[in-house]
């Protein structure tokens, strides 16, 4: 069988590209699940104990082959006017610890005095996880309201927003004191990317639902109604997600490298496939269906995403009219995947992308263990090499960058910082607000550029350790470029100082691999997706078929 | 004391070193070997507040001594004590020949650090030295084994150290204008659904 190139980076680590990413069975909630069941994880809820408007805690304890876990619920009053998606909030409707292992009453003694204060709280290593989350007020009340009534919600506005609470901070490697990833890293079942978070959520979708089904039955105990399994299994969980967790994939080369390596990878394997069987074929027409079911419930204000949310629509019907033309040719995945290429938006080819890896379990899901790094012992820099190569390796990698005219204002328009108000990343106006000078290193391709300009300075066979001794502002340049020569896809392939970036886009690539669906982007800085609408809900996966799939 | 996580002392001590002067990659790695010295000794706010407040008295190795060194010729001090991050970094860089191993150097700075820098790789100093030494002659070895990260430590700080050490990692960060402050991270609406 004779290979299919991966598609370069110059092509999937394009911004546009990046924002138009969908999930696929490679992402880290469908490798949790796919864990789960194949394990027959099993929940119990060890507390509930909720008052009549529901404040108060819960403890959901899940017992895998090597360790119990438990998600450490509080649901707390919150005024109206205090609930906020945005990071600067202080107070929040609900929140949560993920704990390693079954609290006693004096742990969650603890954690309830710290756990509703997030980030003013202080946490041990006991926690693996701290999260919050706010109410979506209107839905759930409505939600509430039908239940006590003793009827199901109305379905379209139900599924039209996706979920009942939406997380607006999920934060995992030792944030607050929480317990460090080194911690946790070696545990099989949390070793891959973002599983405790992911973990987190998975538990917070079913609190959720049962915190709901409780106000509806306190409300009328003899006739309220409980949500039906089909809607349960259907809601997921929201979350807001804005500019601090944009810097992610940059600070993180080797781990972004992973992720996509594993993805192209697993494409390339797909489309090399000879023939297309009956099961591969019956699988993706399901998949197409459930994604066109999506595509027609994703809703967004957002002038751009509504647009490519339209085009994809029409791909997919336009994918569905050819489908039984493209899989009777010879390499059928591989056909579709150029059909894809030649016809459709973007936001089809990479839901094609999604698609196409959708039937193949059995030949991509071993990739999703190589979707990790270590990058906490830091790349070490080769001084040995010769700044003239290391000035072609960068003109190299960094070709799509050396026409860009950084000296120009729109070239250079944005800085990335730190805020001292929130302690968190913040995109600024270079020639509009102070403190461009207290720039973050987030400006890869500029700072590449002008580190090759800088070692045309020198002689082309002096040691980089030789230039590094003299130049150390450089250095973190020389890492960076060393690490996107040996690893394609570190580095996403845009000016992320432009006038015209949306940070959105980066962010949607990572949600992506997260498992995210819904993207909505609610400005070009921040945006709402929801998680594990349409998947098992935890305590189902004991009774489903190994792959995740309901039995 | 304060009970920090390891991530927490590297997110702290990056911006404390940058916030006292070093490049973003020196920031980068202090981040990462102090918290090789929590691991190993409670006093990793003790070693780092010595190295942000005193970072300006240290001189890096000029190209005229890393030659002696790289030539097996004995070393030369120069009155003012040898920079221990920026040492550490070109001995990482470019590791010095085997054949001029052992190697000595003289008047290091706070060779606690130049120690905590060389655990990532197969260099070592050859006597341990303390948190307190504040200067000291140095010998660099080769080591079988590089340094592996033990899961369960945590880093102690007192709260004295702890604002100093923010005192110079707030220096990295960026006070709020009216304007960033409603532009944020993007949202300003509360739910609206």
């Amino acid at each position: 069988m004779t290979a299919i190139a991966l598609r370069p980076p110059q092509v999937v680590m394009r911004l546009q590209r990046l924002g138009a990413a969908h999930p696929t069975r490679l992402s880290f909630l469908r490798q949790l699940i796919r864990r789960a069941a194949k394990e027959r994880w099993r929940v119990r809820k060890e507390r509930f104990e909720l008052d009549d408007h529901g404040f108060g805690r819960a403890v959901y304890a899940v017992e895998t082959p090597g360790r119990i876990y438990s998600l450490v619920a509080f649901s707390t009053p919150l005024d109206d006017d205090k609930r906020s998606d945005r990071v600067i909030a202080q107070a929040w409707d609900t929140s949560y610890v993920l704990y390693d292992g079954l609290p006693d009453a004096a742990e969650i003694a603890r954690l309830e005095e710290n756990a509703p204060l997030q980030e003013a709280g202080r946490f041990t290593n006991r926690e693996l996880v701290l999260a919050r989350a706010n109410k979506s007020v209107r839905l759930f009340e409505a939600v509430a309201a039908a239940l006590a009534q003793g009827r199901q919600p109305v379905e379209e506005q139900l599924l039209g927003v996706g979920y009942l609470l939406r997380t607006t901070a999920v934060y995992g490697n030792g944030k607050f004191g929480i317990a460090d990833r080194d911690e946790i890293a070696s545990r099989p079942e949390l070793s891959g990317s973002f599983q405790a978070e992911m973990l987190t959520i998975w538990l917070i979708r079913s609190f959720t639902l049962d915190l709901v089904d409780h106000i509806a039955h306190r409300r009328n105990p003899t006739g309220a109604a409980r949500l039906a399994p089909d809607l349960r299994r259907a809601l997921g969980v929201g979350n807001a997600t804005g500019l601090g967790m944009a810097p992610f994939l940059v600070r993180h080369p080797l781990l972004t490298h992973s992720w996509f390596l594993a993805r192209e990878t697993a494409l390339a394997r797909v489309r090399a496939e000879p023939h297309a069987g009956e099961a591969e074929r019956k699988a993706f027409s399901g998949a197409l269906a459930d994604l066109r079911q999506r595509v027609a419930r994703w809703h967004s204000d957002d002038i751009r995403q509504s647009a490519a949310t339209r085009s994809l629509a029409d791909d997919l019907d336009t994918l569905a009219e050819n489908l039984d033309h493209l899989l009777t040719k010879p390499r059928p995945w591989d056909a579709l995947y150029r059909f894809a290429e030649e016809q459709f938006s973007l936001e089809g080819q990479e839901a094609c992308v999604a698609l196409i890896l959708e039937p193949h379990g059995a030949l991509i899901d071993e990739l999703g263990e190589t979707m990790k790094a270590d990058e906490t012992p830091g790349h070490a820099i080769d001084g040995s090499m010769s700044c003239g190569t290391l000035r072609q390796a960068i003109l190299d990698c960094y070709s799509w960058a050396t026409s860009i005219d950084f000296a120009g204002p729109a070239a250079n328009a944005r800085f990335w910082y730190v805020s001292a108000e929130k302690l968190e990343p913040r995109l600024g106006e270079r020639f509009e607000e102070d403190g461009a000078e207290l720039e973050q290193p987030l400006a890869t391709a500029r700072d590449a550029i002008n580190l090759a300009a800088a070692l045309a300075q020198g002689p082309a066979s002096s040691r980089v350790a030789e230039f590094l001794l003299r130049r150390p502002e450089w250095r973190h340049a020389v890492r960076r470029a060393q690490i996107v020569a040996s690893f394609p896809y570190a580095e996403i392939h845009d000016n992320l100082i432009a006038a015209d970036l949306r940070p959105v886009d980066i962010l949607r690539a990572k949600l992506a691999f997260f498992g995210a669906r819904s993207f909505d982007p609610r400005s070009d800085r921040w945006l709402r997706i929801a998680l594990f609408g349409g998947e098992p809900l935890i305590e189902d996966v004991a009774s489903t078929a190994p792959d995740g799939e309901a039995a | 004391m304060i009970d920090m996580s390891l991530n927490e002392v590297e997110t702290l001590s990056t911006k404390a070193a940058r916030g006292a002067g070093f490049s973003w990659g020196q920031a980068e790695e202090i981040g990462r070997a102090a918290r090789r010295i929590a691991v190993e000794d409670g006093g990793w706010g003790f070693a780092m507040l010595s190295l942000v407040e005193n970072a300006h008295f240290f001189q890096p190795p000029d190209l005229a001594r890393v030659a002696r060194w790289r030539n097996g010729e004995a070393d030369v001090a120069t009155g003012r004590p040898l920079c221990p991050i920026r040492t550490a970094a070109l001995l990482l860089d470019d590791p010095p020949p085997a054949g001029v191993m052992p190697l000595t150097i003289f008047d290091v700075g706070l060779p606690i650090w130049l120690d905590a820098m060389l655990r990532r790789s197969k260099m070592r100093l050859a006597h341990p030295v303390g948190l307190r030494t504040s200067r000291a002659d140095v010998v660099i070895e080769r080591s079988v084994d590089i340094w592996q990260p033990v899961a369960g430590r945590r880093g102690a700080v007192d709260q004295q150290t702890l604002t100093a050490l923010n005192s110079f990692a707030v220096r990295t960060y960026v006070p709020e204008s009216e304007r960033s402050r409603v532009r944020g991270a993007g949202g300003v609406r509360v739910d609206d659904e």
